[in-house]
């Protein structure tokens, strides 16, 4: 358990950082909380070159409300997140799910922006943030882009971002009057989502105008689950609609087998989940 | 006596403060002049032939001392099949994780680099990774029957004694026995009901915190210091005396402080890192990472037990019939013979038949794990027994009290139970209010019990007492504490001396001046090294009232000692302090000699311990997850000498047991391949997973036990899976057969009994 030899920076601004990057394009590594990465390098499935330590980076912590959305710091980890005022109010899914990421240690290290850009399809976090519509900002010294979180991620552990880029921010449009849900299947307190169901439901007139379901570990990617939003669109609130919807959670599905739990098992606890999240999160039972 | 006994004071283990604070220091942690650093290279087949080694390129790396082979290292091959003596592979590799090659070097980081610079080329073999599948495999064989040693007629059907048979030994078997009493047909004749079960748990990892760790020390005198996160000195000391082939005198053990053990820790990797540091003539330092500990380590075996019982209408026991095949992994050795005591020893048994293997597979060999062969036994026997309790409409506890072993019944060998509490802790746990108030309970919840018992070991042992110069004892012994029996000793001492426990240090020495102790194993450490503790102490005792009766002109027999003083009984102005005593004994001309008690022991029957728990859990019928609420565990002690002590051994068993039950299973595939190498795969109960715990005292004396005192470590963890499963049961009227019970499992069987 001890990492190949690397060489190690901590640069004091994102121009230094991303001047960092552009100088080892194939060769080094970010590194924010470090709970993903110092495992691989312990086990030298990943040798880097060089890391680059975000942690003092003073500008990349904040939670700001800005306008129409919600704009959190890559490096605001998942316990500011999930403790802030701010966020219930704006995007109560955010703050659910980073609740039950890991244990109290994982929390208070690890962060958002991590936990976004490592793109693990067993963490939470990514779920929660195709669920918002969260708009993610990548920098680097050609400029900066905004990625929809529908197109970041793209595989497993593989995001939209380019080896130059670094993550900075993530916008979350605010989500007030939408009832919002985080499910989380485990077999311990702190353990990965054996399968998650982040739930985000608008509503007009007692009416489901609109739902964003995404589950957590059953794919690749994040996965939509198209069939329960068609489902759920447009009908009125009622515990039999929800039973019916979360039905389908599993259409479509093919999960890859894991020692904790068979594809059929998982696709059981899609439905269960998404059941679960809806009815939670409009306090039906 | 004048003094107010100590024993059974709450005392906190002296061991606690410094482990919780950070600040023990443990065998790795040792740090040393010149000190190398070994760092191992394993086996990614389950089976294959080496055909090539090259250590060449590993030999150029900077700060590289030495690169090991099989062939290289200074021990003495042994006769058998010995992991320790024996610890790299030869041609052929058993198990996934078997160290091939071992690096030596100025510094971890080197050695890890060096060790990825060496290639070995390998013809993979077929793997034998189910025992069921390898006891019927008779084109491949983990080893040949010579490397075993079997003998030729060891297939033929002998009986070695009245109840105990030699069966016709299988492919890769090791041991083939058969147990029996009584009739088997006439015994399911008589029975109103039977239930037959097959039964699989999985192989599991003892979980101690500290991986295995070793630093050896040379000198240049032919002598070698050994400090090893050990269970047992004197054992480690014995094989690296075999594996350098030099005296047992010459090899100095020194039990660092244990960060766990639970079985494992013996004497795997000593011998090795010993030999790396007798041929570079330098201290070498190995701690194993936790994966190479999940490969390369001890896990106790995967069990699978065929199990049938048979019962009349009003709960009487006629007969039980099983088969056992205890997976041994890549080398012999297993638990076979105490998984068929523990079936068909708990109850009596008229008719009994049982058939008993232990099989060889390509996994590590197996190792010992708390009670080991006992956790599964009861889950088998206690799923049983609840099963035709329901069958019969009868009170759970009616059905055991009715047929629980007592003093003087059988077990299935030729040996008898003697005094043990068997129906004592039954009555408690049915007098207990979460028995009393079951009922009571919400949706999806149930209340089970478990019945079982650990037989106990026992081996000779010693210890010495002294007084020191400010009145205090030490008490000197040879045992390794991994929990808590310093404590214990001091209480035993103080108490039997006639002191406050504050006034007693007890203190493990080095084997080369150790009073010999046994390794801490089998329940046994405060039952016999408790016992030669007491008898020093009770002999300084009497060396101090000899000199004091002398000093007060008084005869022993009127003295008695009170607040560090010796004083003749009712004259308390006539006193002599212990510190006067202790200076008249060492100054410079006295005339009597120091205090200096020693005690032997040799107990020459173990002291069983048994159990009786019970589960209350809640389990979500729509995703299978089990979670438990409330757990009561009940232990004959014989007599509690610290409270406290016992309390957190029974704790640390039951949070343990949870993880049996519902968590944990060193997977390998089906072609023996490890799938859980680290603690995200391998699952251990968190403090979240483990229920509040109320632990009840039963003291039922045993007389050759210290006080009473019978061993208490090995039994809280034996009813875990068993009064789990029978809460489950209770809950859903599933029957859980194999473990660890997952949600997937769960849901399973739920859907199965709906459909």
């Amino acid at each position: 358990m001890i990492p190949a030899a690397f060489d190690y920076a901590a640069p004091a601004s994102l121009e230094e950082a991303m001047a960092l990057l552009a100088g080892h394009p194939d060769d080094a590594k970010l590194i924010a909380g470090g709970h993903s990465l110092l495992p691989l390098m312990k086990l030298r499935l990943a040798t880097p070159q060089l890391l680059v330590d975000l942690g003092k980076i003073p500008d990349l912590r904040y939670i700001e409300e800005k306008g129409d959305h919600l704009a959190i710091g890559a490096m605001t980890t998942h316990y500011q997140v999930s403790i802030s005022e701010a966020v219930r109010r704006r995007a109560g899914l955010l703050a659910d799910s980073a609740a039950v990421v890991g244990d109290m240690q994982v929390r208070n290290r690890g962060t958002v922006g991590g936990s976004l850009a490592h793109a693990d399809p067993a963490s939470d976090l990514p779920a929660a943030a195709l669920a918002l519509g969260a708009q993610l900002v990548a920098r680097s010294r050609s400029g900066e882009r905004v990625i929809a979180a529908a197109d970041f991620f793209q595989d497993i552990w593989t995001s939209a971002l380019e080896p130059e880029e670094i993550l900075t921010e993530v916008r979350i449009p605010f989500q007030d009057g939408k009832a919002q849900a985080y499910e989380k299947f485990r077999q311990r307190a702190g353990d990965w989502a054996i399968v998650g169901a982040a739930v985000s439901v608008a509503r007009r007139n007692g009416t489901i105008d609109r739902a964003d379901v995404i589950l957590t570990n059953v794919g690749p990617t994040p996965v939509r689950a198209r069939a329960v939003e068609s489902a759920l669109q447009g009908q009125p609130v009622s515990p039999e609609v929800v039973r019916a919807a979360a039905e389908q959670a599993a259409d479509g599905l093919d999960p890859a087998p894991e020692l904790k739990a068979s594809p059929d098992y998982k696709r059981h606890l899609a439905r269960v989940l998404t059941r679960r999240a809806l009815e939670r999160a409009l306090q039906i039972s | 006596m004048a003094t107010e006994s100590v024993i059974g004071q709450w005392v906190r283990r002296e061991d606690g403060e410094r482990k919780v604070l950070g600040r023990a220091v443990y065998a790795g942690d040792l740090r040393v002049p010149n000190l190398l650093h070994a760092r191992l290279v394993l086996s990614p087949y389950p089976h294959a032939t080496i055909t090539r080694v090259d250590t060449e390129a590993a030999k150029a790396v900077p700060g590289v001392v030495g690169v090991y082979t099989a062939e290289d290292l200074p021990l003495v091959p042994p006769d058998g099949l010995t992991r320790s003596r024996d610890p790299l592979a030869r041609d052929r590799v058993f198990f996934e994780g078997q160290p091939v090659v071992a690096v030596v070097a100025e510094s971890e980081a080197i050695a890890e680099d060096a060790a990825g610079l060496v290639e070995i080329d390998y013809e993979p073999r077929e793997a034998l990774s189910d025992p069921v599948a390898a006891m019927e495999n008779t084109h491949v064989q983990v080893h040949d029957s010579e490397a075993l040693g079997l003998r030729d007629d060891a297939g033929a059907h002998t009986s070695v004694s009245e109840h105990t048979q030699q069966l016709p030994m299988p492919p890769n078997g090791t041991t083939a026995e058969r147990y029996q009493r009584g009739d088997i047909d006439r015994g399911f004749a008589e029975a109103d009901a039977v239930v037959e079960h097959t039964y699989n748990t999985s192989w599991v990892y003892q979980g101690y915190l500290e991986p295995f760790s070793v630093v050896a020390i040379p000198d240049n005198a032919g002598n070698i210091d050994v400090h090893s996160s050990t269970q047992g000195a004197f054992f480690v000391r014995e094989e690296v005396a075999k594996g350098l082939g030099i005296s047992e005198r010459r090899v100095n053990v020194r039990t660092a402080e244990v960060g766990g053990a639970f079985g494992a820790k013996y004497a795997v990797f000593d011998p090795l890192v010993a030999a790396l540091a007798w041929d570079t003539k330098r201290p070498v330092h190995l701690t194993l990472t936790r994966t190479e500990d999940f490969l390369a380590g001890v896990p106790a075996p995967g069990i699978t037990m065929r199990v049938k019982t048979g019962a009349r209408k009003d709960g009487t026991l006629t007969a039980l019939q099983a088969t056992i095949i205890v997976d041994t992994g890549s080398f012999p050795g297993g638990t076979a013979g105490i998984v068929a005591l523990l079936l068909g020893g708990t109850y009596r048994f008229p008719h009994m038949r049982i058939d008993a293997y232990e099989i060889l597979t390509n996994k590590p060999g197996c190792g010992a794990y708390r009670a080991p062969g006992a956790p599964q036994a009861c889950f088998a026997i206690e799923g049983q027994i609840e099963e035709l309790a329901r069958t019969f409409g009868l009170d759970p506890f009616e059905m055991r009290l009715k047929n629980a072993v007592v003093e003087g019944d059988s077990m299935p060998g030729e040996e008898t139970w003697p005094r043990i509490g068997s129906r004592e802790v039954l009555e408690a746990l049915r007098n207990h209010p979460a028995w009393q108030n079951r009922h009571q309970k919400g949706p999806g919840e149930g209340v089970g019990i478990a019945f079982g018992g650990w037989p106990g070991g026992t081996q000779p042992a010693s210890a010495l007492c002294r007084l020191n110069d400010d009145g205090t004892l030490t008490v000197v012994v040879g045992s390794s504490d991994i929990s808590g029996t310093r404590s214990g000793f001091a209480l035993l001492a103080a108490d039997a001396f006639g002191v406050g426990y504050d006034a007693v240090e007890v203190a493990d020495a080095p084997t080369d001046t150790a009073p010999f102790a046994g390794a801490a194993g089998g329940s046994k450490i405060t039952f016999t090294v408790g016992s030669a503790v007491r008898q020093a102490a009770e002999e300084a005792r009497r060396q101090v009232l000899a000199i004091a009766a002398d000093e007060l002109e008084a005869a022993p027999d009127d003295l008695e000692i009170v607040d560090g003083q010796v004083r003749v009984k009712g004259v308390p102005s006539s006193a002599v302090s212990l510190e006067r005593i202790a200076a008249l004994t060492t100054g410079f001309g006295s005339k009597h000699g120091p205090i200096l008690g020693s005690g032997r022991a040799a107990p020459d029957d173990a002291a069983p311990g048994f159990i009786a728990h019970l589960a209350r859990v809640r389990v979500d019928d729509e995703t299978g997850k089990v979670e438990v609420l409330d757990y009561v565990a009940v232990q004959d002690v014989g007599r509690a000498i610290n409270p406290a002590g016992i309390v957190g051994q029974i704790r640390g068993g039951v949070a343990q047991g949870v993880g049996w039950a519902l968590l944990e299973s060193v997977v390998y595939d089906e072609s023996a391949h490890l799938r859980t190498s680290s603690f995200m795969d391998y699952a251990l109960p968190s403090a979240l997973e483990v229920p509040q715990i109320d632990p009840v005292l039963v003291e039922v004396p045993y007389p050759s036990g210290p006080l009473g005192g019978r061993g208490v470590g090995e039994p809280p963890v034996v009813g875990g899976a068993a009064a789990i499963a029978n809460a489950i049961y209770d809950a859903t009227g599933i029957r859980p057969t194999d473990l660890p019970m997952t949600p997937e499992r769960v849901l399973q069987a739920l859907s199965q009994r709906s459909s």
